[in-house]
């Protein structure tokens, strides 16, 4: 009986060893039972049996849902059932005769989440998603329905989609040779990336002026280091001159870009761009380079590479008033209202402390230049589990009429915003159930991202006054500052390039690790790490994809 | 003739029977976990399928195309990724280094324990010692970058106060193995010393005395009756290390790591995390995941058979 036992208790170990080693996912159901025509993805729609008309009244309601973010925020509302989630069910109903339920996702593991929905069969029948490879994936497995053919057949009928996101938008992932489009690309009205950033208030204290190009700012950090004590006081050993953390691609990429020549192609951009960081562009070693001497001297947080995704310590350095200068998304020091910042700066240091965007990093040809956040945002996609691909052309065409956005956008008047004398808008933040879950309530408006009021002018002049708590000329000059020299890198249409499928993370975790060890190495050893680290980085698939990059783009545009 | 014939089927069945009589509650109580292994851990293995199939999310895996190469497209792939080698690599040094420094360290304890005269202070002893092990790893990393963070950790702040150069401890990767390994065996040995503690009890105390009225002091006491009742544990406990030699777990290194250690802290985990869950690589990754068990198992044979030989009863 011992002997059985003991046995019985070995297999079942073994058991879960072996177990251990199969991806986590309910058996996937067969594809499910599909109405004629409309919902088999490979079939285009025949006008004839051309679906049920979502539009007549009279007939019964079509049911679609619809995948919403949750970032599960601390005193919002529940995000697929509020204020905002009746105003666009309501409108649906009326509108087009179509019933809309909400699926929340998280919005931090919306992939991971999305995953899980698509292989149980259970996928909403219109998805969200910042990533398209994934979507490239699970086209690739079958899992996603080609739009190109409704776009095609309902265009008439997409009258405010097709307003808002243009055919470069909606066409921008069409296959040149099969014509297939697995996603439209939401539009991203505010193109801002990437600010640096100085201490306004200590600049002062040291009589010093803004620094214009890259010695001036170096001078500065020196100056900053020199002057701890009159600066931080008993902190000054805590000072930081210049602080970055470990996705240092991000976090010092207009600097970066400063080292790029100016002259590189659209065809290099294309060629070299797999990376959103920039990687693998010329000139970005020498940048590196010029990163690692400051770290050597002390200049940089010299703890910025052990703290991960989504920690808050360097947040609380700089929000405490130890770091000097920063380079980081276009408005973060001034975003977060109260636990902004800005806020606390004001708080903690004085009234006089505030950042202020600055211009310091010139390329070749004496430009700012700088990457600008190109025209595409989230991507919406149907899953091949959708049986009422029109229905849901419909939701995407209703939620970009100018009326629904702009009320989801700024919701109602004297609750969640103010209109002043010049119509501008103002945002006033609400805590009662007509609270916003994010900025401008973005994931409902999945056609947009970015405060649209109507024309620009409207639009940047009520952005700047969406920052509560922060004076409004430092928005604007950040706001000026970060479209200085600014420019969006072109997109090519090639089609799936092979090789990128599944590296995207592979390759994020090896640039990130290039870049930390780059920095923290003694000077003398810079040159050989960087070689090693970045043959490696091509070694591991970044190669690959240049290749094949490089030769769908002769083959298209060539 | 017929009845002398069937005559002890009959028997045996009616033993079988009157067996069952009496122990059937003992099988009732078993039919739930069997009922869990089957579906949650026999049912799924259908899934390894997916190692030599093309994966598809919306087939099952009987419907999946087979891979190339004879379904081992992606054993070749696996072995031909260098990040996946030096996972490998990385995943056998540290689980080496954890045996061989953690594996003796909760038998250390446990004698230490079991030598203490004062029954009360042992039982704190032994309480606070076994706490760490209910702490999650992210807790743990989050203590070890309060402590050893090269400027703003408290060791190496109390370090420089004392004139010293602070010590990388997570930024080199040398030091970063060590602190790995020692944060492990802080987390575990507590919880590991109770198993040896229980087998303490079990040896007879007239052993002892049989020992002191011979003469023997304590260290002889210790190694020819203490060590020798424990042997049989340590054995079990051993082969089952073993068995987890190219194992891996996820939070440990996970939340340990950073930018400048991966070198050494990436492991096979991690691999099958990159290109499996981000990647969306999986038939990838069930390969790897497939490998990693063939081996472990192996290990834990080879590990039985051989505690066998050594005239050591294994585990089974």
């Amino acid at each position: 009986m011992k002997r059985t036992f003991s046995l019985l208790l070995a297999c079942a170990m073994i058991a879960t060893l072996l177990a251990a080693c199969v991806p986590v996912s309910s058996p996937p159901s067969p594809s499910a039972p599909s109405t004629p025509s409309t919902s088999d993805p490979t079939k285009a729609p025949d006008k004839g049996t051309a679906t049920q008309t979502p539009t007549k009244p009279a007939e019964k309601p079509a049911k679609i849902s619809v995948e919403i973010f949750d970032r599960g925020n601390a005193g919002g509302s529940k995000p697929e059932d509020n204020y905002y989630t009746d105003f666009i069910k309501r409108g649906m109903l009326r509108d087009h005769n179509v019933e809309v339920t909400f699926v929340a996702v998280p919005r931090w593991t919306e992939v991971d989440v999305l995953n899980n929905l698509l292989a149980a069969g259970d996928a909403p029948d219109v998805c969200v998603t910042y990533s398209y490879p994934t979507i490239q994936t699970y086209a690739n497995m079958g899992g996603v329905l080609d739009m190109a053919p409704y776009l095609e057949e309902y265009k008439s009928q997409l009258t405010n989609m097709w307003d808002l996101l243009g055919d470069e938008n909606i066409y921008y992932n069409q296959d040149p040779t099969t014509g297939t489009v697995w996603a439209i690309e939401a539009l991203r009205y505010i193109n801002t990336r990437i600010n640096t950033f100085v201490r306004e208030d200590w600049l002062k204290k040291l009589n010093m002026s803004e620094p214009t190009n890259i010695e001036e700012f170096e001078t500065m950090l020196k100056a900053f280091k020199d002057n701890a004590s009159t600066l931080l006081g008993k902190d000054a050993g805590k000072m930081i001159p210049f602080s970055t953390s470990f996705d240092v691609g991000w976090r010092c990429n207009n600097l970066l870009m400063s080292f790029v020549p100016d002259n590189l192609s659209d065809k290099e951009f294309y060629v070299l761009g797999f990376d959103d960081r920039q990687l693998q562009l010329p000139g970005v070693k020498e940048a590196v380079r010029k990163l690692n001497q400051w770290y050597n001297e002390g200049l940089m947080w010299d703890d910025f590479a052990l703290y991960g995704e989504g920690d808050d310590t360097e947040d609380n350095l700089i929000r405490a008033g130890y770091v000097g200068s920063i380079i980081h998304n276009w408005d973060v020091p001034y975003s977060g209202a109260e636990q902004g910042i800005h806020s606390n700066l004001q708080k903690l240091v004085g009234p006089e402390a505030a950042f202020i965007a600055v211009n310091p990093f010139k390329n070749d040809a004496g430009k700012y230049k700088k990457v600008l956040y190109s025209t595409v945002d989230r991507k919406v996609f149907f899953p091949s589990t959708n049986k009422e691909p029109v229905a849901s052309l419909m939701y995407i065409d209703w939620i970009s009429t100018f009326e629904n956005r702009n009320f989801l956008q700024i919701g109602e008047e004297g609750v969640t915003h103010k209109v002043l004398e010049d119509g501008t808008v103002q945002t006033i933040s609400s805590r009662d159930d007509k609270i916003m879950n994010s900025t401008n309530n973005i994931d409902y408006t999945i056609t947009i991202n970015g405060l649209d009021m109507g024309s620009p002018e409207k639009s940047a002049k009520s952005l700047a006054l969406g920052y509560a708590g922060v004076d409004k000329r430092y928005i604007e000059s950040s706001f000026a500052a970060a479209l200085k020299d600014g420019f969006i890198i072109k997109n090519f249409n090639v089609g799936e390039i092979k090789s990128e499928e599944g590296m995207g993370q592979a390759l994020k975790v090896k640039r990130d690790n290039l870049y930390a060890q780059a920095i923290t190495c003694p000077v003398a050893q810079f040159d050989a790490v960087w070689d090693a680290g970045y043959q490696d980085y091509l070694d591991s698939g970044a190669q690959a994809i240049q290749d094949e990059r490089k030769a769908a783009y002769e083959k298209y545009y060539e | 003739m017929k009845t002398a014939l069937s005559k002890p089927s009959v028997s045996r069945q009616q033993k079988n029977l009157n067996y069952f009589k009496r122990y059937w509650t003992l099988y009732l109580l078993l039919l739930l976990p069997i009922t869990y292994f089957i579906i949650f851990k026999y049912i799924p293995m259908t899934y390894i399928q997916i190692a030599f199939k093309k994966y598809s999310i919306i087939q099952s895996p009987w419907e999946m195309p087979w891979a190339a190469n004879n379904g081992f497209e992606y054993f070749i792939k696996a072995f031909a990724n260098r990040d996946f080698l030096y996972a490998l690599r990385n995943t056998l040094m540290l689980n080496l280094l954890d045996l061989v420094c953690g594996f003796p360290a909760p038998i250390l304890l446990a004698l230490l324990l079991n030598e203490l005269p004062f029954k009360r202070y042992k039982r704190i002893t032994q309480t606070i010692a076994y706490m760490p092990h209910f702490l999650s790893w992210i807790i743990i990393s989050g203590l070890a970058l309060q402590l050893f963070a090269p400027t703003d950790g408290l060791v190496n702040i109390l370090l420089n106060r004392m004139g010293f150069a602070p010590i990388p401890f997570l930024n080199d990767p040398a030091h970063w193995v060590w602190t790995y390994i020692l944060l492990g065996i802080w987390q575990s040995v507590g919880w590991n010393t109770i198993i040896y503690l229980a087998a303490l009890t079990a040896i007879n105390p007239e052993l002892y005395e049989a020992a002191s009225i011979d003469g023997a002091g304590r260290m002889r006491k210790i190694w020819h009756i203490t060590l020798p009742g424990l042997r049989p544990t340590i054995i079990t406990l051993l082969i089952l290390s073993l068995g987890r030699i190219l194992g891996s777990e996820f939070d440990r290194p996970y939340a340990l790591k950073n930018s400048l250690v991966n070198s050494v802290s990436n492991v096979i985990s991690i691999f099958v995390y990159d290109y499996g869950i981000k990647g969306l690589q999986f038939s990838l990754t069930t390969a790897v995941g497939l490998f990693q068990s063939a081996i472990s198992v192996i290990f834990l044979f080879g590990a039985n058979s051989l505690a066998k030989k050594f005239g050591e009863r294994g585990i089974w």
